[in-house]
């Protein structure tokens, strides 16, 4: 609190009492000026001086405010002893203003602000009542009114009517709201003491005494005025005395929670004498009257604050109903006391007894730390799934920390026995061995064994290390990890197969890929050459080589004529992401076309990169063939077509014209027969001849369409006609068996044709013709010699027999060098 | 007086027995020619009663000469077409030439040719 205010306070104060003392003494209606300046005085300034002493020691809290406004409030009152009118209307309506302001502050008190709404309430029905009420009871209540005995009281200056009836029923209706503002009042008081702790209740205990009494006092000179206004006086004489003993009582309890405090020297010898664990906390609570105080000790290790028990403690929250003071030693803190916030006001108090109680706090914290260790220790050794066994080096159980369930016998039965008494002969006979290698040597020792517990073989590791002259064995159990480690082998192996497997499969996937005569080519999913296969590179005469890779694949190895074709295609497969079927030409590094038929499809490479495959197929040769065959079905259609019309033609310009010269001359010796039957006779034997000439032309037509020898004798017999009828001599060398007819009827026109060629061109004076069979083949043959020079694609005659002899899968060779005869082979296949 | 006629047809021995048949039937046969040029030029130089006009001729065909035959209205000859096929393997070109009758090769009588010039 600083100076100034405190002097401006003071000054207003004694300025305040020095009016109120001058009205009292000049009023001309005090009956009792020297008992009122007396109340005045005590009352004013026990509540400003108290007020001054809690805004003092507490400036933060408002409660030293509130209480020095009760004691400036006061003064209000005392502007009734004024003679003026107005002034002594303003004292006499609002004079009771200071109790509103009390209330007010007592209810604040000892936190300095009101906690809940219905404090706050509480405090507003108090300044409604004491300012509008009062008011409104001035405008109808006359101070002369013989009621009131104060006949020679100044005029009431806010005089509306006088009527008691008013006043009367407007008091009645103030205490319906403020008896039970009243008694909530009590209510809180009641709350908060139960809720306060030792010390707290030392300083709250004469100030709820004193105010519950000036309430209650209030509360019975309300009731009793009512009924006597004497007796209501007198309540109200000594209400002002118990209400002036409020801030007196403040200071009281204030100074009786200090006497507590003031046992340090004996808090000094009790701190000599404390040598159990929680005999310095006890010392400590009766020296500072905070029975509920907690020591916390900093463990440095944890960086935490933990009890005697090595549990932890947390220190309490700003604000809270606990304060914590740190206890120092070197500057390093040594612990805490937790304790109430009530004893912040004496904080220079409570951290002396820290700083005596820290050696002593040092010593305790020290066995917290013990704990606290102990416990951390403990606690990890549970945590540890180990079987632990401290065992002489005879082998015999000494200790032991594990679980029942990992024991091969039962615990009540293990300390006192020999391992050679509880676990198989040969795993015990390793551990004595193992134990007395360790306790000799301070080595440790360790070995894997098997126990077979409750019939579950389990595996387990053991350590052994010399402890004393004990061996400490720590059993640490392995199944599942040894479990997992078959799995893992086995695991191991299934992969390792799956590998060799891929491998193989890859290796197949290769020698398919390079023996295969499609042509692969992978490319990326817009057409770049990644890398192609042998066929490929056969076909292309380009090695699959860095050259080449990254190239576009039109570029590579489409005819450039169709590379944009192919590109477009490329891009609206990679497009659209499907597959393609396409028919183009392809070309070799030496710039040869190749019709290759080609599809492609996606798919992802070794590494999962998306890839294009570009799968093809040579399709020049089977092309050509296809031309070929289409060639020849045409070329045999146009022969049957001309056969027909030669047909037609010779039958029209032979037998038919013979056969109507026939009729014609038939019916013309009818006619003459009887008159000129010499003509008749003449004709009729014209006619004879006419019609034989018919009939052979008929016969060599027949011949000409299919001789009926060749289907009904063979082809040898039909052969041996044809030479017959041939101008040239004919050398026949004929196989005995038969032939497939539609290779008998081949092999006969190719020699029939040969044969005219021969008589029309070759000039030839000899024509041989055979027919044998070698290794399920017809051969026929037909050399003459003649001039040669024959041109197989020349005539028609010749080009019609070779479609004829292909078309039953036959060859056909025709050799005619100028000048060294023709030779005409044909060959059928014939099973 | 004898209805005169000419012969055309390439083959001579249809021409000749043609020639004997129908002069033994009363006819005089002014002419014979063996292609269709021929026998336009022969038609208008001996006009003809009749002229007998083979359908298949090595030049053109019988209907092409009679349909020029035809045009010189009234003044020309009277055209019967033959051949040694029927009448049926001609369609419609029978008809549409102009030509007064068709007869076939083997049925060739002076009846018929007579029964046409009436």
């Amino acid at each position: 609190m600083r100076r100034s205010t405190l002097a401006a306070v003071v000054g207003l104060g004694l300025l305040l009492s020095g009016i109120a003392l001058a009205l009292i003494f000049t009023s001309n209606h005090e009956e009792h000026p020297e008992f009122a300046a007396f109340t005045q005085l005590v009352v004013t300034w026990s509540f400003i001086l108290g007020g001054l002493v809690a805004w003092a020691r507490r400036p933060d809290n408002d409660f030293g405010r509130l209480m020095t406004a009760v004691g400036m409030s006061v003064f209000v009152g005392a502007l009734s002893e004024s003679n003026e009118s107005i002034i002594f209307t303003i004292g006499w309506v609002f004079g009771g203003i200071f109790i509103a302001v009390f209330i007010h502050a007592l209810l604040a008190f000892p936190r300095g602000y009101l906690e809940t709404r219905l404090i706050y309430a509480i405090v507003s029905i108090a300044y409604v009542e004491l300012t509008l009420g009062a008011f409104l009871v001035g405008l109808f209540d006359d101070p002369t009114n013989p009621s009131n005995d104060c006949p020679s009281c100044p005029a009431n200056a806010f005089l509306v009517a006088d009527s008691p009836t008013t006043v009367a029923a407007l008091n009645a209706l103030m205490m319906i709201l403020a008896v039970p503002a009243l008694v909530a009042s009590l209510y809180v008081f009641r709350r908060r003491w139960r809720a306060a702790s030792v010390p707290l209740r030392r300083v709250l205990a004469p100030v709820y005494l004193t105010a519950g009494t000036t309430l209650l006092l209030l509360a019975v000179a309300l009731v009793v005025s009512s009924i006597s206004e004497r007796a209501g006086q007198i309540v109200f004489w000594v209400l002002v005395f118990v209400f002036a003993s409020v801030p007196i009582a403040f200071i009281f309890g204030l100074v009786r929670g200090r006497l507590a405090r003031a046992g340090m020297g004996q808090l000094m010898l009790e701190l000599g004498q404390a040598h159990e664990p929680g005999q310095l906390r006890e010392a400590l609570a009766r020296a500072l009257g905070d029975e509920n105080l907690r020591l916390a000790y900093w463990i440095p290790e944890t960086q935490s604050f933990a009890d005697l028990d090595g549990s932890p403690i947390e220190l309490p929250e700003p604000g809270g109903e606990e304060l914590a003071t740190m206890a120092e030693r070197d500057g390093q803190v040594v612990a805490a006391l937790i304790h109430h916030r009530s004893l912040e006001e004496d904080r220079l108090f409570v951290e002396a007894a820290a700083a005596a109680a820290a050696l002593a706090l040092e010593n305790e914290r020290r066995l917290a730390a013990l704990a606290e260790a102990q416990a951390r220790n403990r606690a990890l050794l549970d945590a540890v799934p180990d079987l632990m066994f401290r065992m002489d080096r005879d082998g015999n159980y000494l200790e032991y920390k594990g679980a029942r369930e990992d024991l091969a016998v039962p615990p009540e039965q293990l300390i006192g026995s020999n391992v050679r008494d509880v676990l198989p002969s040969d795993v015990a006979d390793r551990f004595v061995e193992d134990i007395r290698r360790a306790v000799d040597t301070g080595k440790l020792m360790r070995h894997d064994y098997r126990l077979e517990i409750d019939g579950v073989p389990r595996d387990w590791e053991a350590r052994i290390v010399k402890a004393g002259d004990d061996a400490v064995v720590i059993g640490r159990e392995f199944t599942e990890q040894k479990r997992a480690q078959l799995e893992l082998e086995r695991l191991h192996a299934e992969l390792q197969q799956r590998h060799r497997d891929l491998e193989h499969e890859r290796d197949f996937i290769r020698t398919v890929v390079d023996s295969t005569p499609s042509l692969l080519c992978l490319t990326t999913p817009g057409g770049y050459v990644v890398r192609f296969n042998s066929s490929l590179e056969r076909l292309s005469g380009r090695a699959d080589d860095d050259l080449v890779k990254g190239e576009a694949f039109w570029d590579v190895f489409i005819a450039p004529e169709e590379r944009e074709e192919v590109q477009r295609a490329l891009e609206r497969v990679a497009e659209e992401g499907g597959r393609g079927e396409y028919e183009n030409t392809w070309v070799t590094a030496s710039g040869e076309p190749r019709r290759v038929a080609w599809s492609t499809a996606p798919l992802r490479d070794d590494r999962g990169d998306p890839r294009l495959l570009v799968c093809g197929m040579d399709i020049t040769e089977r092309k050509r063939h296809e031309d070929e065959l289409r060639r020849s079905r045409a070329r045999i259609v146009e022969a049957s077509d001309v056969e027909r019309r030669r047909l037609e033609r010779n039958l029209h310009d032979g037998a038919q014209q013979r056969l109507v010269s026939l009729s014609l001359v038939l019916r013309l010796a009818q006619a003459k027969i009887e008159a000129d039957p010499a003509g008749a006779d003449e004709l009729l034997g014209q006619a004879s001849e006419e019609l034989g000439q018919a009939l052979e032309e008929l016969r060599e037509l027949a011949r000409g369409i299919h001789p009926a020898v060749l289907s009904d004798r063979g082809l040898g017999p039909a052969l041996e006609a044809l030479a017959a009828r041939s101008p040239l001599p004919v050398g026949l060398e004929l196989d005995g068996d038969r032939l497939p007819e539609p290779i008998e009827a081949a092999a006969y026109y190719v020699v029939a044709e040969a044969l005219t060629n021969v008589v029309k061109y070759a000039e030839a004076s000899s024509v041989a013709v055979s027919i044998e069979r070698v290794n399920g083949r017809a051969i026929v043959e037909i050399a003459d010699d003649g001039v040669g020079g024959a041109d197989p694609g020349g005539g028609s005659g010749l080009r019609g027999l070779v479609d004829r002899v292909e078309a039953l899968d036959g060859l056909f060779v025709v050799e005619s060098a100028p000048g060294r005869g023709t030779r005409i082979r044909a060959e059928f296949p014939c099973g | 007086m004898a209805s005169t006629i000419l012969i055309v047809d390439d083959h001579p021995g249809f021409r000749a027995t043609a020639r004997a048949l129908l002069v033994a039937e009363g006819f005089e046969v002014v002419g014979e020619v063996d292609d269709g040029r021929s026998a336009l030029e022969a038609a208008r130089r001996l006009k003809p009663d009749l002229v007998l006009l083979d359908v298949q001729l090595p030049d053109t065909d019988g209907f092409a000469v009679a349909s020029e035959l035809c045009k010189e209205n009234g003044s020309g000859p009277i055209v019967v077409l033959t051949s040694s096929h029927d009448a049926s393997d001609f369609g419609s070109l029978v008809q549409g030439c102009g030509a007064a009758a068709f007869v076939p090769k083997a049925e060739l009588t002076g009846a018929v040719l007579r029964a046409v010039l009436r």
